[in-house]
């Protein structure tokens, strides 16, 4: 590949992701909506939010829940990050892969599985109260809606306190238990501490992830009346009662002012931890610290979360979508029913929104593999300039929550007439999921690639190929294996996306996500839950193929 | 014509002057080896040559082309030069088959299929790899897949073989029986190899030229009885083999020799450069050109013998003298006491 081709990739990167952005900042200083003709040059937009309605207090409420879910998803995730990378806890192989499952669910579905499962009138809820004669919690509520956040993220943070955790020399904490520490005291003293970088990057992620909520908040916060910043974005337009674009182009910005520090302020984190990271040496022979009798609380810690963050909304999920009604005083058994299911049929957005979903992740999920191959191979071994150029692109996307991306991606399907045609059609929902898992999608293929040893590239142009017959012959069926891992990865992520398509849901646009949103909003439970498990049962199945490929899923 | 011309290559990489104006010129058929310690610029060198890096300055001829002209900004990409390279790592490709690893480069070249069938069975059986055509790296012995990159590099017919540390990932025995038919191999071929290694003895057995380089600068350029028995400077002369380096005061000089003195001892030597009477200087000489005699002479030293170890195929004995300190090879083992220690003057150096 010469210059001129990394060039390029370079900058059609830089297209798709200053071009939404640049719009939104373009709208935000607008009277009204850009393409109306009467639109002129205003910070009115800038004042009217600050000051008359309730951003500040959404402000606030992102503020709170991100603080909180990092206090709880950090130590909990280190503490099984501990567990599972350096002791020898029972099933640890069976345990590792149900860590990372909550990653895979739409967020969405898990809250309206909590919302089925513990709510009011929730199955458990109702079992309980019939024990107890009441719920002793309320699940609409600030506390609510943070336990479930921190729990739903604690395999962001088991994730990177893990992978630090295993280049870690066991010869240290040997060292501490021959001086008479037991292992939750090597745990606290010696290993976290030694990865204490990692830890601090989790936990900057999960407060980043903590701002870009927006599944959890709309189910969960809405019954108490509870805004986030996502969900105030969502809601400004019933607010009122008109499509305010330079209103919600503020709100936008303002998001992505507090996110991108954030990023800026990881990716320096990530330097250090990699300078840190240097204490141990790979190839140290893995010896798992003995946690003797503490093995089996250990267990019932890992159990304890798995069941209340994973299996407790899923069994609400799946029980709700087989049951007719649900309420106080009713035996299960006799209102079981498959009518949700074939109700479903009779919906043919929602029978489109079904296909649409494997449409996207399938074909789609493909077709951005290739893209961030094309662009990961472009930067590949090229010291230049431009790679400092499309890390700092790279980095943007990040920042930017799926909402406010499809949002953006909207306004330029409306805005270029000579590609407004595609906006009814998946195309400008590929491109606007392209965008939002840019950053992830490449981090994958960097990884394929970093582990082609530069030597096999350097002897086949030695031996006389191009650099483009090198990447045919050489690099890419080196990576194949990396690239059908990714193209697994992404189809999940793609069928798990609900944010990214809400403000692109039309006609021709349906997914599942986006369409159990909107349904959210018109109560239609019996749909959602439909909806939702076969939603679940999609990733299900294609996590169980990436599991037996032998696929990482710690990306 | 000369294979290869290499004018001037001077190369930064970040702060570090890896190669400082490193010029020399490789007969047609002749192998030489760039001997260095890690650091010296040695695999830049080679890299360079290769077109893997690219020289801040310089010039590189192969076979009467330039190749790389930093003054001019010209330069042929490496896939372009038609070398072969032997990677340190071998570098064999994973996904391809032995056969078809050695068959790439004549592929690249467009040959027809019998030709490569042909040329390729002939060098796989030539390295003694016709049985394993088929199969890949993973399932091959460290020995056998530093025959397949050697094929790899060879097939093609390159004019200049360049070869990174081939020996240094195999067993130390292997490496000795590799060494002697390296070589063969390579004069077999008729084509000159440029040969990175920091292994002196494989330098000095496998290479018709060596190259010393240091810091990026070569120290020193010649045979390998050259190198090894007519250092040019004091870094060649302690780099090579196993030496006794002790100071002293010059004495008297005369016609290339001097006296070297020290506290109750003084030696005559070779004068290596020039030195005035009383100048401080520094004796060097091979621990193997020390032995012990029977009785004083001319340019002997008495000494005291401290301990004598056992290294198998024969003994160390330190032996002293104030503060003088030698280390002596012998064949039987010696009880502590005083010694005649004899010290050859062609063997002692005097920097």
């Amino acid at each position: 590949m010469n210059r001129a081709l990394r060039t390029i990739a370079v900058l059609a990167v830089a297209l798709v992701v200053f071009g939404p952005l640049g719009l939104i900042f373009y709208q935000s200083f607008l009277s009204e909506a850009f393409f109306s003709p009467t639109a002129r040059f205003s910070l009115g937009a800038y004042q009217y939010v600050l000051a008359v309605s309730g951003f500040l207090s959404a402000f606030g409420t992102s503020l709170v829940v991100s603080l909180g879910m990092t206090l709880i998803s950090v130590p909990l995730g280190s503490v099984l990050a501990f567990l599972l990378a350096r002791t020898d806890l029972p099933w640890k192989k069976f345990l590792e892969p149900w860590l990372l499952v909550p990653i895979f669910l739409s967020p969405v579905v898990l809250a309206f599985g909590y919302v089925v499962a513990v709510g009011p009138v929730g199955f458990f809820s109702l079992w309980v109260k019939a024990l107890l004669g009441r719920v002793p919690w309320n699940l609409y509520s600030l506390y609510g809606m943070i336990l479930i956040a921190g729990l739903t993220h604690v395999p962001h943070a088991f994730l990177y306190v893990s992978s630090a955790l295993r280049t870690l020399d066991p010869s240290v904490e040997e060292a501490a238990r021959v001086a008479g520490a037991g292992p939750w005291r090597i745990a606290a003293t010696v290993s976290l501490p030694l990865v204490f970088p990692s830890v601090l990057f989790s936990a900057s992620l999960i407060f980043l992830l903590g701002f870009e909520l927006f599944g959890l908040p709309l189910v969960l916060g809405d019954p108490a009346g509870l805004l986030v910043l996502t969900t105030y974005l969502y809601k400004l337009t019933n607010l009122l009662g008109v499509p305010s674009y330079h209103l919600m182009a503020v709100v936008a910005l303002s998001i992505v002012a507090l996110t991108f520090p954030l990023v800026y302020a990881q990716r320096r984190m990530l330097r250090t931890a990699g300078r840190f990271a240097v204490i141990g040496g790979k190839g140290q022979a893995f010896r798992p610290l003995p946690l003797g009798v503490l093995r089996w609380p250990a267990v019932a810690i890992v159990l304890l979360w798995l069941a209340v963050t994973v299996l407790l909304p899923l069994i609400g999920v799946g029980l709700r979508s087989v049951v007719s009604q649900w309420g106080e005083g009713i035996k299960i058994s006799e209102v079981l029913t498959l009518d949700h299911f074939r109700e479903l049929t009779g919906y043919p957005n929602l029978v489109r929104g079904v296909l649409n979903t494997l449409l996207i992740g399938a074909v789609g999920g493909a077709l951005s593999v290739l893209f961030y191959a094309a662009i990961g191979l472009a930067a590949h071994r090229w010291q230049s300039r431009w790679i400092t150029l499309l890390d700092y692109l790279v980095m943007l996307p990040r920042a930017l929550p799926g909402l406010i991306v499809g949002l953006a991606f909207l306004w330029v399907f409306l805005f270029f007439k000579p590609i407004a045609p595609l906006r009814t059609t998946l195309v400008s929902l590929w491109v606007a999921y392209t965008v939002v898992w840019l950053a992830y999608g490449l981090r994958l293929i960097s990884a394929s690639l970093l582990q082609v040893k530069p030597e096999l590239e350097e002897a086949a142009r030695v031996t006389g190929a191009r650099q483009s017959l090198v990447y045919r012959d050489v690099t890419l069926p080196l990576i194949r294996f990396g690239l059908i891992g990714s193209w697994l990865l992404i189809f999940m992520m793609f069928v798990r996306e609900y944010s990214t398509g809400v403000y692109l849901l039309g006609p021709g646009t349906e997914v599942i996500g986006s369409l159990i949103v909107s349904l959210w909003g018109t109560g239609a439970l019996d749909l959602i839950s439909a909806l939702s498990v076969i939603e679940v049962a999609l990733v299900g199945l294609m996590l169980f193929i990436a599991l037996r490929l032998g696929v990482r899923l710690d990306a | 014509m000369r294979d290869l011309i290499v004018q001037n290559i001077e190369k930064q990489l970040g702060a570090a002057q890896v190669l400082s104006g490193v010029s020399f010129e490789l007969e047609n058929g002749e192998v030489l080896a760039l001997l260095g310690a890690s650091g010296s610029g040695k695999t830049t060198l080679l890299r360079s040559v290769a077109g893997l890096e690219r020289p801040d300055k310089g010039k590189i001829e192969i076979r009467g082309t330039v190749v790389f002209d930093a003054a001019s900004g010209f330069e042929i990409p490496a896939e372009q030069r038609g070398l072969g390279l032997v990677f340190q790592s071998y570098a064999i490709w994973p996904h391809r088959s032995v056969f078809e690893n050695v068959a790439y480069g004549l592929r690249l070249r467009h040959a027809p299929d019998a030709e490569i069938r042909q040329k390729v069975g002939d060098v796989l059986a030539r390295l003694g790899l016709d049985h394993l055509a088929d199969r890949y790296a993973h399932q091959l012995s460290g020995g056998q897949q530093q025959r397949v990159a050697l094929a790899r590099a060879i097939v093609y017919n390159p004019p200049v073989l360049l070869l990174d540390e081939p020996l240094s990932n195999l067993d130390a025995k292997l490496r000795e029986d590799a060494r002697a038919w390296l070589r063969e191999l390579i004069k077999q071929t008729g084509n000159s190899a440029l040969y990175v290694t920091h292994d002196q003895t494989e330098a000095l057995a496998i290479a018709d030229r060596v190259l010393l380089l240091d810091r990026g600068q070569i120290q020193q350029d010649g045979t390998p009885q050259e190198i090894y028995g007519r250092p040019t400077s004091q870094f060649a002369a302690e780099f090579m083999g196993s030496n006794n380096r002790f100071e002293g005061k010059v004495g008297e000089v005369a016609d290339g020799r001097a006296r070297l003195e020290g506290d109750g001892w003084s030696l005559w030597g070779k004068l290596q450069g020039k030195k005035v009477r009383g100048a401080s200087g520094v004796g060097l000489i091979r621990v193997e050109r020390l032995h012990l005699a029977d009785a004083g002479g001319e340019n002997h030293l008495k000494m005291q013998l401290k301990s004598a170890l056992y290294l198998g195929e024969r003994w160390e004995y330190l032996l002293q003298l104030g503060e003088l300190r030698l280390r002596v090879w012998g064949e039987e083992q010696r009880a502590p006491g005083e010694y005649w220690l004899a010290i050859p003057q062609d063997s002692l150096w005097i920097f």
